[in-house]
């Protein structure tokens, strides 16, 4: 559906991405990881041709995206990072507003309205102001506003900035369910856990490059380890760390410490050291690695950075 | 095209949701068209400034002194101070000693001072002095203005004095009785009347009292008074109802105007920074579609606030509109397209919308005091006069005045309309070329 091929953009002396290649399909829930900075706003911008890129090409379904070309543009809705309705106006009538720009009018745009603030829990809100609405509420309709005319590709730019935890399962859940009903999602956070809840591929996004592409599971196989065991920060357990070194990398945290095993490195060996230590095995906390430690692992810097 | 209806509607709506912007449009400027009014006194028949303390110190004997003295009494300009009050709150005539001293404690800033020597023997004309202390400049030029004027409206009877006090001079005072009785003799003969009547008026001066009717100064007037006779012809406005108003409430209106305008414009730094132009340029809206939804809002409210600042000045001051209202809205369209152009060309050159905000503050003032919004180009030095003629507010004012007070043609109209939409085209096409390459849409 939408094609990336060598794409490149600069800003002065900054390269802001750098010959970018992607491929995403119809249908899919793409994530596009990576801390502020990383590119992904540029890319969202070049993909709903608010900019043009320096080198490469863009297309959707086929045709050149560009801010000359606004059939194709028609088909691509955009929920941009800031919450980009009038506050002074009510929910109703800023989808109107963004509902007419696309051409609708009408009984289908009523119906388009209703069915949005319906979705969003905002139905008994329409004839308030938005600068009345919470900044959960303010998300919502931001999103709505870009689905109104139906694209096929829906761009989020970080949507959930600022969201509380029920606007934030609200927004996933309408997001999720757009998406089983065929809509393709490309979706921008620094969040691993909207990442990993969210995203069928995960494309992780750093200095302008993508080093690593795939499901969650194609990506988590990049790590060298396959597990990692957290446990307290004690006197015993520094007897315990001592002895791991040679098994594999200790990470120490403020009151735990990570261990991840080499590759081949068998749990079992490790529970036997820790009987002999005579260290209870409820100390000891083993979890799948996570998008947070394959990014530190890919870039060397945290997400959040 | 529906598209930008859509744009111009969404402006419109977002702008009466604002009550602030509302009332800064519309109610403050009325207030402030009312306020000015009063202040300046539009339309008063008692305008101009009233009760500038002018002391007034009579050191000569002559009878004519106390005639200018009940002369600048008469002048509501002025209120005259005569006596010097003293700590002990007894009072004497002031002298002209007294002044300095008085004037630079602020009792008051004029003074006149009739000396004793008001006629000369050795000088044709009268002597008077007149102190200043001109901290206010205007003030200064003001009261000098209307002091000369109250004593030369004066000058024609007291120069007869002068002259018979200028001929005793020249010829000495037994000669010149010998001449005033041959001369009154003469007359008498001549026109008839009573020799020592007029050798009466001849000697104080009067050089017509005694006279029969229908002899020279006939009428009663004083022959010196009609030494310079001036006619006054009106060649326009002489049926403008208002005329202070008429001139000055368009000058008040464009201010208000690109002011308001200056800030409906910095309002797309707002949508840049909300990320509205992203969101609706990512759908099929073009920047030219934008750009093109902000003009037409910006003329349409222009219209809007200049019709109603028009409206207030009929109201409040019976301003002619209804006679002119064709013409006068299509002075108004095309100053508030040129306004509109100006507002985005600010927003077009700043880089945030502060430095919009102080860079219209400065340009509109500047624009303003320059153009003759606040007074008339023709009291600034040649070069500025020639300078405000680049400026927007100049030629709107120019419009306005055509329309309201001259009530030229359509034809006499279109030169002023060509100049507006020149400025408008270049302006714009400035602004257009700016946001092409600026952040606005970036």
């Amino acid at each position: 559906m939408l094609t990336l091929e060598n794409v490149t953009k600069r800003y002065g002396t900054l390269t802001a991405l750098d010959g970018v290649s992607l491929r995403i399909e119809a249908g899919e829930f793409f994530g596009l990881l990576g801390p502020n900075g990383a590119g992904k706003s540029t890319l969202m911008s070049l993909v709903a041709g608010l900019r043009a890129p320096d080198a490469g090409r863009l297309t959707l379904n086929g045709q050149p995206l560009s801010a000359a070309n606004s059939a194709a543009r028609a088909a691509l809705g955009l929920v941009p990072q800031h919450i980009a309705l009038y506050p002074k106006l009510s929910a109703e009538q800023n989808l109107r507003i963004f509902g007419q720009l696309y051409g609708l009018g009408g009984a289908l745009l009523r119906d388009r309205i209703n069915e949005g603030l319906e979705a969003m829990q905002l139905a008994d809100r329409r004839r308030d102001r938005v600068e009345t609405f919470s900044g959960g509420m303010q998300r919502r309709l931001n999103i709505i506003a870009s689905l109104l005319h139906r694209p096929k590709l829906l761009l989020c730019d970080e949507p959930t900035v600022g969201v509380d935890p029920q606007s934030r399962n609200a927004i996933f859940e309408f997001l999720e369910k757009l998406n089983r009903e065929g809509l393709t999602v490309i979706y921008s956070t620094h969040y691993m856990e909207e990442a990993t809840r969210l995203c069928s591929r995960i494309g992780i996004i750093d200095h302008g490059k993508i080093p690593a592409l795939g499901t969650l599971d194609e990506l988590l196989l990049k790590l060298p380890f396959e597990e990692e065991i957290r446990f307290p920060r004690t006197e015993a357990t520094t007897a315990l760390v001592a002895k791991l070194g040679a098994c594999g990398a200790v990470e120490p945290g403020d009151e735990h410490y990570r261990f991840r095993p080499q590759p081949g490195y068998k749990l079992s060996s490790f529970y036997q050291l820790t009987e002999s230590l005579g260290l209870p095995a409820r100390h000891f906390t083993s979890q799948r690695p996570t998008l947070e430690a394959l990014f530190l692992h890919l870039t060397g810097r945290n997400l959040r950075e | 095209m529906r598209t930008i209806l859509v744009l111009v509607r969404k402006d419109f709506a977002n702008f009466f949701a604002n009550k602030a912007a509302v009332s800064l449009t519309f109610i403050v400027p009325f207030v402030l068209i009312w306020l000015f009014g009063a202040v300046f006194g539009v339309n008063r028949k008692d305008s101009g400034p009233t009760g500038i303390p002018l002391a007034v110190v009579n050191a000569s004997t002559n009878p004519g002194a106390e005639k200018l003295i009940q002369a600048l009494r008469a002048e509501k300009a002025f209120k005259v101070i005569t006596q010097y009050k003293a700590d002990d709150k007894t009072e004497r005539p002031l002298r002209e000693a007294d002044l300095a001293a008085l004037m630079r404690a602020n009792e008051f800033r004029f003074a006149v001072v009739i000396p004793e020597d008001l006629f000369s023997e050795k000088q044709l004309g009268l002597h008077l002095k007149i102190y200043t202390n001109p901290r206010n400049e205007i003030e200064t030029q003001l009261v000098n203005g209307i002091l000369q004027k109250t004593i030369f409206s004066n000058v024609p009877q007291l120069l007869g004095q002068s002259l018979v006090a200028r001929g005793r001079g020249v010829v000495g005072a037994e000669n010149m009785a010998r001449f005033n009785q041959a001369t009154a003799d003469n007359i008498a003969r001549s026109f008839g009347g009573d020799s020592a009547q007029i050798l009466k008026n001849i000697e104080s001066g009067d050089f017509t009292g005694g006279l029969p009717a229908g002899g020279a100064g006939a009428g009663g007037d004083s022959l010196l008074s009609q030494v310079i006779r001036i006619e006054s012809i009106q060649v326009a406005g002489q049926d403008v109802k208002s005329p202070a108003a008429t001139r000055i409430v368009g000058g008040w209106a464009m201010q208000f105007l690109l002011f308001a305008l200056s800030a409906a414009a910095t309002g797309l730094f707002y949508e840049r920074d909300q990320g509205i132009f992203h969101r609706i340029m990512a759908g099929p809206v073009s920047r030219a579609q934008i750009m093109w939804s902000k003009f037409t809002f910006g003329v349409c409210i222009g219209m809007l606030q200049l019709v109603t600042l028009f409206l207030a000045g009929r109201i409040l001051y019976g301003i002619d509109v209804e006679h002119h209202i064709g013409f006068l809205l299509l002075i108004c369209a095309f100053a508030a397209a040129a306004c509109t152009a100006f507002g985005m060309l600010l927003a077009a050159v700043s880089p945030s919308p502060e430095a919009a905000s102080g860079l219209a503050t400065f340009s509109i003032l500047l624009m303003s005091a320059i153009g003759g919004a606040w007074f008339p180009v023709t009291l600034m030095p040649e070069f500025i006069q020639q300078v405000s003629k680049f400026t927007l507010v100049y030629w709107a004012m120019e419009g306005f005045s055509q329309v309201l007070w001259a009530n030229v043609t359509f034809l006499e109209l279109l030169p002023t309309l060509g100049i507006l939409s020149g400025m408008t085209a270049l302006v714009m096409a400035i602004a257009v070329w700016r946001f092409n390459r600026g952040k606005i849409f970036g």
